[in-house]
């Protein structure tokens, strides 16, 4: 039974006490995960409580740094498992020294704060324990703090363990409270441990400590970040306001503790779900109303009206109207509407509308007790885009002229930000009580590596901008290219004219690009995807290099529904080009250079090159995406260079389950793309560097210990002598370090080539930043680089080089991208196949990039 | 009403339950919160704007009262300072606050001091509640107390609650409820101290009692009992109303909420009604033309969703919606569409925000295209953000 499948049968057999309406707190502080903000958050969680204090005992007992962490769910604890994982101290040759030496020197302004601490500055931490028991975290934390002893200290408490910045005066304290109604309790509190500010613990700590400074600065928590819904920017037409806000985070980088944010938008929609929903079967009639309004709605997070709780819409239940009762915590029976008229003060309007369905994770215990709230569409408001939306061209363009940020504009919101902190009142005690001291905006040395030369097959050229060198390509030959002899175009009967001058464009810029191509055979079907894939399947033989779709719009079943055919079950390149992109005067040869280019690179051509001064390399790109069309599975794409030169490629694609580890498939792969490679070149490639995308937080352990693994057999197994040497590199195009240049009284984006290899890295790693982008508008976010396996022995500034160089190589774009070519074909492979054809491609299409 | 019920040790919103271990006695709902109740329902009765709660403690009471809508003075007022910051947050706006806020200002403060002692800031209320407070003090205080409540701030109303002694009879044990009540009074002892003060400071009682007392025990009263005092005289309200006394109270948590009252928030919501009724006229308009083309669709009976449907395309006709239908209609012309501010403003929350069609404009102004004599709104018939 699927996810949906269950959540629907629950829904059916609703016992009364499943079904809850939104959590009725009227506690106004965000959902929050267990201990990271217990303490700064008020809303006391009664989901599984009988159980909180057993579990923390039971944590405790074992009373090692480990279980803290471990405990506790969301990002710190993935996070700390990754910083755990010390890969550095195994690479010899980085052990001492990580960084390159090249390029010139480049000063740079980061958005990482200094957090100083006294020399001798502890953490103590202290098990609090209540007699008689209590359950309630809320009220345990409101007896303690109650308490004169402990109010005017620095404190952070989640019911069990106590932190102090001051020690106590007794290892194991007494103190007695009452309730309001009267009752005594007796609270014990004994000293566990003390801690150094290197310890991981404090940096959740902290971490804490900034949260509820935000908080104090009038922010929200939604999801990690925080915002400020007071200062929105609006987009009435798109009924959008943007809440501007901040990525924010504590962390131990090289040799000091440091505060970073970075901005960020929550974009909300201002209509409630039920106007969204009553809107969406305007638009699409009524007979597939609920089918739309789940697959739009189904995924997203809604914010409740009534207090300042996200929750996930898992299901939509027809059957529940308001006017239906459900139980409360007492046992007591109410309406829903009479439930919200009392707690709220909120009179429904719609009293047929259903519930939202949102399963709640409890965050203690792994049971199947999963706990459902039922959510009134009137009081939700839609945060995030609905999927569709974001194929909607003029609000994606609203929107992202609302958030792009300049670099100086960025500047001045994390400046403002620090000014707040260091001002507001509030949140300078809180950080005085615990000894941090928030200092200024660090600095630091980059180096600009030497931009690259590229390679054409009768010239070397040095590119004007490396942003875009197709200027420079326009006279020249590309490096190697298929004659198109046999193919086929399919358009519909409007889109012929256009089509013939096209094609006629095609051939003029085809001849000095090296590219030959030959009149192909031009089939006119109806506007329809059927149409298409029934030409398709009845006149593409084994005898065609390749297929051209002109396609009338860009309705997806077009697309999806010809790509699946000929990347699957008839394994032939296609090309598929919008009519209405053939109609743009002026424009018609640039247009058709492009493709061109992408036609010749399906063929199995090849464009460009740059030198690479090791003689037999191959580079590897690993990513990983989720499947668009069936939860619990995703796209593994993995492409390898089969030629020294790296300009040949090499690809395969799996479909697998959530839960299956990735690696699975890794050797495989591995081993086919070392096969090809024997084969071209005779022998086997000296040096594999493998660039690894799409890792989650707190996987890193899980490549270390299954993925490599299986990457090393492959290669072992290879060859029975000397086996290639193998390096792997996880990429990262978001982090949150961010670097810019000061030119004069201005902030200005660093030059692609751009090196960080200190400052903002971590001790335990390996690993260094890298700009190899350009952009006009807007702050570039730099690429984190991450070896945690190495046994090139390269040194440092020849893989930071390497790296770069990589970035050149993608034939889709003539310029540089963020992150090296053999992860942007796997990039472009798994979309592929998860947006689209939902299957795996043909191993015959597996020596092009059919994919581009 | 009052259950037996062996089981007592439930927790609910942070707030141990009411009666203590060994009591037999439980109410339904919990004793605190049927006072609570009380309070509530007397502001839903007289829609006081100023409402403070002298000891405030966890501040459940100001929780509850922040949602009601006529409010804009919300006070709390505790001598324990850890809780008030503690629980400061508890009352801050909702992000929703932001996305929908309320129609009059709020400005919540939560003040850490005495309430013995004369604060300038607590003059001029409508509403002053002291629930479960008196029984707390000793005599000394006692005696000060109504000198500040009914004398110095001189609320239009106080509501005080104590227990009521004559029900701890049905209580086994004989101490006070709460080892820190100085006093537990019988109903002649309160009413006798209520009458005096009412008199002195002329406000007239009235007295009640939540926690009803079970079958056959009627005689002993409410388990908490209460006296509402109103103000007789309103003259002195301008004496009252000068704020240049001392602030003797220590601010711990303040925060103003969002509302219509603000231009930028009121503005927004009345850009984005508009905007949502002429989509909604717009819709309407897409669908007829499209209803032209297309056969009516025949529903499955069986269908649960089909009520919730079946009228959204054909609303039924409220007044309000009759009284648009007075108005100019909506018009195209090209590919645009125009909804004339006339109609517009038919809409109720919109005539309720902007009053009339000027008001309206003024609104609009800059943010909304108007069509060249500004009297109606124009956008495109076919949007491209269809989705």
């Amino acid at each position: 039974m699927s996810g949906r499948a269950r959540v629907r049968a629950r829904g059916m057999a609703r016992s009364p006490s499943a079904a809850e309406v939104g959590r009725m707190q009227a506690s106004p502080s965000p959902l929050s995960v267990a201990l990271s903000d217990s303490e700064a958050s008020s809303s006391s969680d009664h989901v599984g409580t009988s159980r909180i204090s057993q579990k923390y005992e039971g944590g405790l007992s074992s009373g090692d740094a480990g279980c803290t962490v471990k405990e506790r769910g969301g990002k710190i604890r993935r996070e700390m498992t990754d910083l755990s994982v010390c890969t550095r101290e195994k690479l010899a040759h980085v052990r001492d020294c990580k960084r390159g030496s090249s390029g010139i020197p480049v000063k740079l302004v980061t958005n990482l704060f200094n957090l100083d601490l006294p020399q001798d500055w502890r953490l103590y931490q202290y098990h609090v324990t209540y007699s008689p028991d209590i359950e309630s975290r809320r009220l345990r934390t409101a007896l303690l703090y109650s308490r004169r002893e402990l109010s005017n200290k620095a404190k952070a408490f989640d019911g069990v363990i106590l932190f102090l910045s001051q020690k106590l005066e007794e290892k194991v304290m007494e103190l007695s409270s009452e309730t309001q109604r009267g009752e005594t309790v007796k609270m014990t509190i004994t000293l566990t441990r003390e801690l150094p500010a290197s310890s991981p613990v404090c940096i959740q700590v902290f971490s804490i400590i900034f949260k509820k400074i935000l908080k104090k600065l009038s922010m929200y928590q939604i999801g990690r970040n925080f915002y400020k819904p007071s200062e929105p920017v609006e987009i009435p037409r798109h009924k959008l306001s943007l809440w501007p806000g901040f990525a924010i985070s504590v962390s131990h980088f090289e040799s000091k503790l440091l505060f970073g944010a970075d901005v960020s938008y929550k974009i909300l929609r201002n209509e409630t779900v039920l106007e969204f929903m009553t809107d969406l079967c305007h638009k699409t009639g009524m007979s597939c109303c609920t089918q739309t309004c789940e697959k739009q709605l189904i995924g997203l997070i809604v914010l409740t009206r009534y207090n300042n709780k996200t929750y996930r819409i898992d299901d939509i239940d027809w059957s529940v109207k308001p006017t239906h009762t459900f139980q409360k915590r007492d046992g007591t029976e109410i309406t829903y509407v009479d439930y919200y008229k009392q707690q709220y003060d909120i009179t429904l309007s719609d009293l047929n509308q259903p519930v939202l369905v949102s399963l709640l994770k409890n965050k203690r215990n792994d049971d199947a007790d999963v706990r459902m709230a039922h959510l009134i569409p009137e009081l939700c408001y839609l945060t995030g885009l609905p999927g569709q939306a974001t194929s909607d061209f003029q609000l994606m363009k609203a929107v992202a002229e609302e958030t792009r940020l300049s670099p100086l504009g960025r500047q001045q919101r994390l400046a403002r930000l620090a000014d707040d902190i260091q001002r507001n009142k509030d949140a300078r005690f809180e950080l005085e009580t615990w000894g941090l001291h928030f200092g200024c905006q660090m600095s630091l040395t980059g180096r600009v590596v030497p931009s690259e030369k590229i390679i054409i097959q009768d010239h070397i050229c040095e590119p004007v901008s490396a942003a875009d060198w197709s200027k420079d390509m326009r006279t020249c030959k590309i490096l190697s290219a298929q004659s198109l002899n046999k193919w086929l175009v399919i358009c519909s009967n409007r889109a012929e004219s256009v089509t013939e001058s096209f094609l006629n464009c095609l051939r003029r810029v085809g001849r000095p690009l090296g590219f030959n191509v030959d009149q192909p055979k031009i089939m006119k079907v109806q506007e329809n995807p059927a149409a298409f894939l029934h030409a398709i399947q009845k006149y593409v033989d084994p005898e065609v290099q390749l297929v051209m779709c002109i396609l009338p719009s860009n309705q997806k079943s077009y697309y999806d529904s010809i790509k699946k055919y000929l990347s699957s079950d008839c394994p032939v390149p296609s090309q598929c080009v919008l009519a209405q992109t053939l109609n743009k005067q002026g424009m018609m040869m640039s247009i058709a250079t492009k493709i061109a280019l992408q036609m010749t690179c399906k063929l199995g051509g090849e464009l460009w090159a740059v030198e690479i001064p090791l003689k037999s390399l191959m580079v590897v790109g690993i990513d990983v995406c989720k499947d668009a069309f069936s939860q619990g599975m995703v796209v593994v794409g993995f492409v390898a260079n089969s030629n020294p030169r790296i300009t040949r490629w090499f690809s395969r694609c799996v479909l697998q389950r959530t839960s299956a580890d990735v690696a699975d498939c890794l050797k495989v792969f591995m081993t086919g793309a070392l096969n090809r490679w024997y084969k071209h070149n005779h022998g086997l490639p000296a040096r594999i560097i493998v660039y690894r995308d799409g890792v989650g937080d707190g996987q890193l352990k899980t490549l270390i210990e299954y993925e490599i693994p299986q990457l090393l057999s492959s290669v072992s197994e290879a060859s029975s002598n000397t086996s290639p040497k193998l390096s792997v590199i996880v990429v990262r195009k978001k982090c949150l370090p961010r670097f810019l240049t000061e030119t004069g009284r201005t902030l200005q984006n660093p030059p692609p080539g751009t090196v960080v290899d200190s400052g903002a890295t971590r001790p335990e790693w390996y690993d260094f930043y890298l700009i190899s982008r350009v952009t006009c508008r807007g702050t570039i976010s730099p690429t984190y680089y991450n070896v945690i396996y190495d046994d090139n022995g390269l040194k440092p500034d020849h893989m930071q080089r390497l790296t770069f160089k990589l970035c050149h190589l993608y034939y889709n774009w003539p310029g540089l991208i963020s992150v090296p070519a053999p992860c942007q074909y796997a990039h472009k492979l798994t979309f592929l196949v998860a947006q689209s054809t939902h299957k795996e491609p043909s191993l015959e299409l597996a020596n092009s990039l059919f994919y581009l | 009403m009052a259950e037996n019920n062996i089981e007592c040790n439930i927790v609910v919103d942070g707030n141990v339950e009411e009666v203590p271990n060994k009591k037999i006695i439980k109410f339904n709902p919990p004793l605190y919160k049927q006072r609570y109740q009380f309070v509530k329902n007397l502001v839903e009765q007289h829609q006081p704007k100023k409402v403070a709660d002298l000891g405030c403690g966890d501040v459940c009471l100001l929780v509850i009262l922040k949602y009601q809508k006529c409010i804009e003075e919300l006070v709390g007022v505790d001598i324990n300072e850890g809780r008030l910051k503690w629980n400061g947050s508890r009352l801050s706006p909702c992000m929703g606050d932001h996305l929908d806020p309320r129609e009059l200002d709020l400005v919540i403060t939560l003040y850490h001091g005495s309430v013995l002692e004369k604060d300038c800031r607590l003059l001029g209320f409508d509403l002053v509640a002291c629930i479960e407070l008196i029984e707390h003090f000793d005599s000394e205080d006692l005696a000060k107390f109504p000198e500040v409540v009914f004398g110095y701030m001189s609320p239009a109303m106080i509501v005080i609650s104590t227990p009521n002694s004559d029900f701890n009879s049905l209580f086994p044990s004989t101490v006070f409820r709460d080892s820190d009540h100085k006093f537990e009074w019988s109903r002649m002892q309160f009413q006798t101290w209520a009458l005096d003060m009412a008199n002195r400071y002329s406000y007239s009682v009235e007295f009640t009692g939540v926690g009803e007392p079970p079958a056959g025990a009627e005689d002993v009263g409410c388990c908490t009992q209460i006296g509402v005092f109103r103000k007789k005289a309103k003259a002195t309200e301008s004496a009252v109303l000068e704020h240049h006394g001392e602030h003797v109270y220590e601010v711990i948590y303040t925060t103003s909420y969002p509302s219509l009252q603000q231009m930028n928030y009121c503005r927004r919501v009345v850009t984005y009604l508009v905007y949502r009724e002429v989509h909604r006229m717009k819709r309407r308009c897409q669908v007829s033309l499209r209803q032209h083309e297309l056969e009516p669709e025949s529903a499955d009976p069986g269908n649960p969703t089909r009520k919730f449907i079946s009228d959204l395309p054909v609303p039924v006709l409220t007044e309000a919606d009759k009284a648009m239908e007075m108005t100019p209609q909506p018009f195209c012309i090209g590919d645009k569409f125009y909804v004339p501010l006339e109609r517009i403003i038919a809409c109720p929350r919109l005539r309720h925000i902007c009053g009339n069609v000027e008001k309206l404009r003024e609104f609009l102004a800059d943010v909304v295209e108007l069509n060249c004599d500004g009297s109606a709104v124009k956008v495109d018939l076919h949007d491209c953000g269809d989705y």
